[in-house]
């Protein structure tokens, strides 16, 4: 054992190494890109240089006579090639409707206009440079207060959408004796996984193969198929490893249909690496948001009003939107609460998924909230939490199935040293060095959705399972097959796992958290069956012995998981690439969430403003902790991911031209190594059965929904500065 | 090659460095052009920039001749015609280190070098760190015991450098390790294990 791989205590399991690590460290773990196809020609995006008009004249004759140049596609000869692009939360595969090559009309600053195929990449790219296009442009308007912005109420774009509120928050904020009335900002954030956006197309006849990094292997065949105007069985999605992908690569983007086009029309496979770049604006972001939180409590500190108003960017013609309100709102016992989310529609690319939606930015808007609250108060801001913890959710009153938060905190001070901390800001120092102390809560909702998977357990002891899920870095390759050796009693080596083809059976999108929750159920079903097959009901019984001693060579089951509570024929369209979880606030007779506490240390130079995070304290209850080593990394990268996005990460927008400036990793700035000292994960065993039979709630997005409070928190405590606006950089301070 | 143009390449003439840049002419053609334009005052037609060049590139102790685009950058190379997709294209710009390999036992980013840079320089992979019994590098033993991945896309590129940067002396303390572990971003964010692994293998090593 290592901190890198804690005991399982309580109900958790071993700290088994990753299945897939020696491929990883070899070199051997193949990525989309790492396909080998033959014969591959290969493919460059031009992309747009204005953010909305139309072009008006496309001049190829330089870039064909670039040697080895194949094909160029734009909208002079693809304009009816793609069929459909309807959105994610439409009920389709895409994660914009914008279709690039349909038309003349530029949507957004780097929207595809051209792609270019050739012999070589080299050979692409140049021509691609070559590719001559005038443009007719709009003014076009780039974020809130740009002039030609779309406002509109969430309620009034989405059937589904619901603005929770109960009491009347109006009488009770007004008659409130301690107020917070505060609006807070987070920014335009792109995931930049380090793999890039690739595509790989082949096709043998009328079947197509795609090598893509993808969170949705059955989202993509149905998709690509519905954009080809070819049937779903025509295509096979394959992407074994990921390379990160943090929501990026959990929707169709336009590039997919169009690799495959290319590939169909110059006769092989054709293989596009888009740049950094490019990555952009082809893919999605998380867009800024603006709120607007007011609480109300009494002098002791009972809370008794709460509203949380939400804006958030999005594209054009793509109602967007993450409204998170939606956890915001149920957080804490209070009677009076109201909320609204509007969408603002600007000339942008439309937004999508980035780890934890929206928990991320509206949590950091109600955790800075509820410590200005304490402040205001004077009180502990732990305690201020412990006041109005809660085992029932405000808004219809349902219970929460499990909620050990207070025990995260209680552990995660205990740690940290919280209470060695002197409450007045600016009160601490070593040195030169402001030292500042800040907490704050996170939450994710435990969301599944229905899977399947099939299992073989083979005479010569081997037990391999197979499953159309993802490996993201999630570890699902190893949680996977380490619930299947344990439902069976069979050693872990002797399992082996295979993802990431939509030639396996169906497994939802890996995105909400929802992978090992339900994919891991879904084989212990199917572990179950064969058990049942054998007779052997007792979990401590040899089903390898009864194997044999029945004279069988082998035997397989294929299961199909449905979660409780999830609308009627979800199984159905978990086969269609639609995944319909539930969980969170979706359930009609209780609520769902994991949560955790987290601890941040800044040190602010006194006299450059300098902000370092010498330590990170993160302590987290969500249920069952398949494995402790690979639960640790993930909740670790969380943390990880809250300092980057409170401290580090923003894409800075040129508003004059709607278009995006740090577009590379050199100014899109990520935590370093050298930026991460100290950091300790404590997960708190958690049993709750009532989620779901293996009673997992899912940890790949909890880390990072509390750290941006927390570091602003700290921020004020070590300075007295309460910044609203993310992320706190040296400069915000000195202002 | 421009040792091979001269018998003494120490005392190299002007001469002689024409000449070998001529010939080399193909293999590098800015270079040729630099050399000769401001030297002579004369223009030398210039050799045609996309015509391949032929390279043998050594990787991992194996010849591989290649025929290359002269801009064909090493990491291209590696993994479209070797066929050692390990190395990986994170940005291709030297901002992110998912390419880094050892040419001459150096980290090296591979997007910012030509292939026709490192022609009959040793180069080595992250596939060529195991043994061919498939025993590991203590450094790649370090990563899986410390789990410091978890997409591992940016792995063998960490390995790499973290080898190196035992090698340069840049390993002894925490905060060293964190420094010049520092040009390889771990987007997953595994750096504090990354930091565990660093200091094991180079334990393993001392020890």
């Amino acid at each position: 054992m290592s901190v890198e791989a804690p005991a399982a205590t309580g109900n958790m399991g071993e700290p088994h190494p990753r299945f897939d690590a020696r491929l990883k460290v070899t070199g051997g773990a193949r990525y989309a890109s790492d396909m080998p196809v033959d014969n591959p020609a290969y493919a460059y995006l031009v992309t747009s240089a204005i953010a909305r008009g139309r072009i008006v004249s496309i001049n190829l004759g330089e870039a064909q006579n670039v040697p080895g140049v194949l094909h160029i596609m734009t909208h002079e000869n693809t304009s009816k090639d793609v069929k459909d692009s309807k959105l994610f939360s439409d009920g389709g595969f895409s994660g914009t409707s914008i279709i690039p090559l349909q038309s003349d009309k530029v949507w957004h600053d780097g929207q595809i206009v051209a792609v270019v195929v050739a012999e070589t990449y080299e050979a692409a790219r140049e021509a691609g440079y070559r590719v001559k296009i005038e443009y007719e442009a709009e003014q076009p308007s780039a974020t809130f207060e740009s002039n030609g912005v779309q406002v509109q109420a969430a309620a009034d774009v989405k059937k589904t959408h619901e603005d929770p509120k109960v009491g009347d928050f109006d009488g009770a904020f007004a008659s409130a004796e301690v107020k917070v009335d505060a609006t807070y900002f987070t920014p335009t954030q792109h995931h930049n996984p380090i793999e890039l956006f690739t595509t790989t197309c082949a096709w043998a006849g009328d079947k197509l193969t795609v090598y893509e990094p993808s969170q949705t292997m059955y989202g993509m065949k149905n998709g690509i198929a519905s954009q080809l105007g070819i049937e779903p069985e025509q295509v096979r999605v394959v992407s074994n490893f990921v390379g990160g992908a943090f929501g990026s690569k959990g929707s169709l983007t336009p590039r997919t249909a169009l690799t495959a086009i290319a590939a169909r029309r110059v006769g092989r496979p054709v293989k596009l690496v888009a740049t950094r770049q490019q990555g952009f604006t082809i893919a999605t972001y998380r867009a800024e948001t603006k709120q607007r939180v007011r609480l109300g409590a009494s002098r002791d500190g009972k809370l008794t009003a709460l509203s949380h108003e939400g804006w958030e960017v999005t594209s054009r013609p793509d109602n967007y939107m993450v409204a998170g309100t939606d956890a915001t709102t149920r957080m804490y016992d209070v009677a009076n609460v109201q909320s609204k989310v509007s969408i603002v529609h600007a000339d942008r690319n439309t937004p999508g998924f980035m780890r934890s939606p929206p928990e991320l930015p509206y949590m950091f808007g109600l955790e800075s909230a509820i410590d200005e609250l304490a402040y205001a108060l004077d009180i502990d801001p732990i305690e201020l939490r412990r006041k109005n913890d809660t085992m029932k959710e405000p808004i219809k009153g349902l219970p929460y199935t499990s909620r050990s938060v207070m025990q995260c905190f209680d552990e995660g001070a205990k740690s940290f040293g919280w209470s060695k901390r002197e409450p007045k800001p600016g009160s601490m120092r070593d040195g030169d060095w402001l030292v500042g102390l800040g907490c704050a809560m996170s939450c994710y909702p435990t969301q599944m959705a229905p899977s399947s998977a099939r299992v073989r357990l083979s005479q010569n002891g081997e037990l391999r399972v197979e499953t159309a899920s993802h490996e993201i870095g999630n570890g699902a390759y190893t949680v996977i097959g380490q619930i299947a050796a344990e439902r069976l009693g069979v050693p872990y080596e002797k399992v082996s796992v295979v993802l990431g083809d939509s030639d396996y059976p169906a497994a939802p999108v890996s995105g909400g958290s929802i992978t090992t929750a339900s994919v891991c159920n879904c084989v212990a079903e199917a572990c179950d069956a064969i058990r049942a097959e054998l007779g052997i009901n007792d979990p401590k019984g040899d089903v390898l012995a009864a194997l044999k001693s029945r004279g069988r060579g082998a035997i397989e089951r294929y299961a199909e998981w449905t979660p409780k509570g999830v609308p009627d024929g979800a199984l159905a369209k978990l086969y269609s690439g639609q995944a319909m979880p539930t969980g969170g606030t979706k359930d009609k007779e209780r609520i769902m969430f994991a949560f955790g506490a987290e601890f941040i240390e800044v040190r602010v130079h006194q006299r450059t403003r300098e902000i370092r995070v010498p330590r990170i304290v993160g302590a987290f209850a969500a249920g069952r902790i398949v494995n402790p080593r690979t639960a640790r990394s993930q909740l670790m990268g969380g943390l990880i991911w809250g300092v980057s996005s409170a401290l580090h990460e923003a894409t800075e927008i040129d508003k004059r031209a709607a278009r995006y400036v740090n577009k590379d990793l050199a100014e899109y700035l990520v935590p370093v190594n050298a930026d991460i000292d100290q950091l300790e994960v404590f997960m708190i065993p958690e049993e709750d059965h009532e989620v779901n039979p293996l009673g997992i709630k899912g940890i790949g997005e909890l880390g990072n929904v509390g750290t941006n409070a927390a570091v602003a928190n700290a921020v004020y405590h070590a300075t007295g500065k309460r910044i609203r606006d993310l992320p706190i950089r040296l400069e915000t301070l000195l202002a | 090659m421009l040792d091979d143009a001269d018998d003494k390449p120490c005392a190299l003439s002007r001469r002689g460095f024409l000449g070998g840049a001529s010939a080399a002419g193909a293999a590098l053609p800015l270079v040729a052009e630099a050399a000769t334009k401001p030297r002579t005052g004369r223009s030398v037609a210039a050799p045609d920039a996309r015509a391949p060049a032929q390279v043998t590139l050594r990787v991992n102790g194996t010849d591989h001749p290649l025929s290359l685009d002269t801009r064909t950058t090493l990491l291209d190379a590696l993994r479209e015609k070797v066929g050692l997709t390990g190395s990986k294209k994170g940005c291709d710009h030297g901002q992110c280190g998912a390419c880094t390999v050892h040419v001459d036992g150096k980290r090296v980013l591979s997007c910012l070098t030509l292939a026709v840079m490192v022609a009959d320089k040793p180069v080595t992979t992250i596939e060529g760190l195991a043994r061919p019994d498939g025993r590991l590098h203590p450094m790649q033993q370090a990563f899986i015991d410390r789990d410091a991945f978890q997409c591992g896309y940016c792995t063998p590129g960490q390995i790499m450098s973290a080898i190196a940067c035992i090698n340069e002396g840049h390993a002894k303390t925490h905060s060293d390790i964190r420094e010049y572990m520092s040009g390889n971003l771990c987007r997953c964010a595994a750096y504090p294990n990354i930091v565990a692994a660093v200091k094991q293998a180079r334990d393993v090593k001392e020890g």
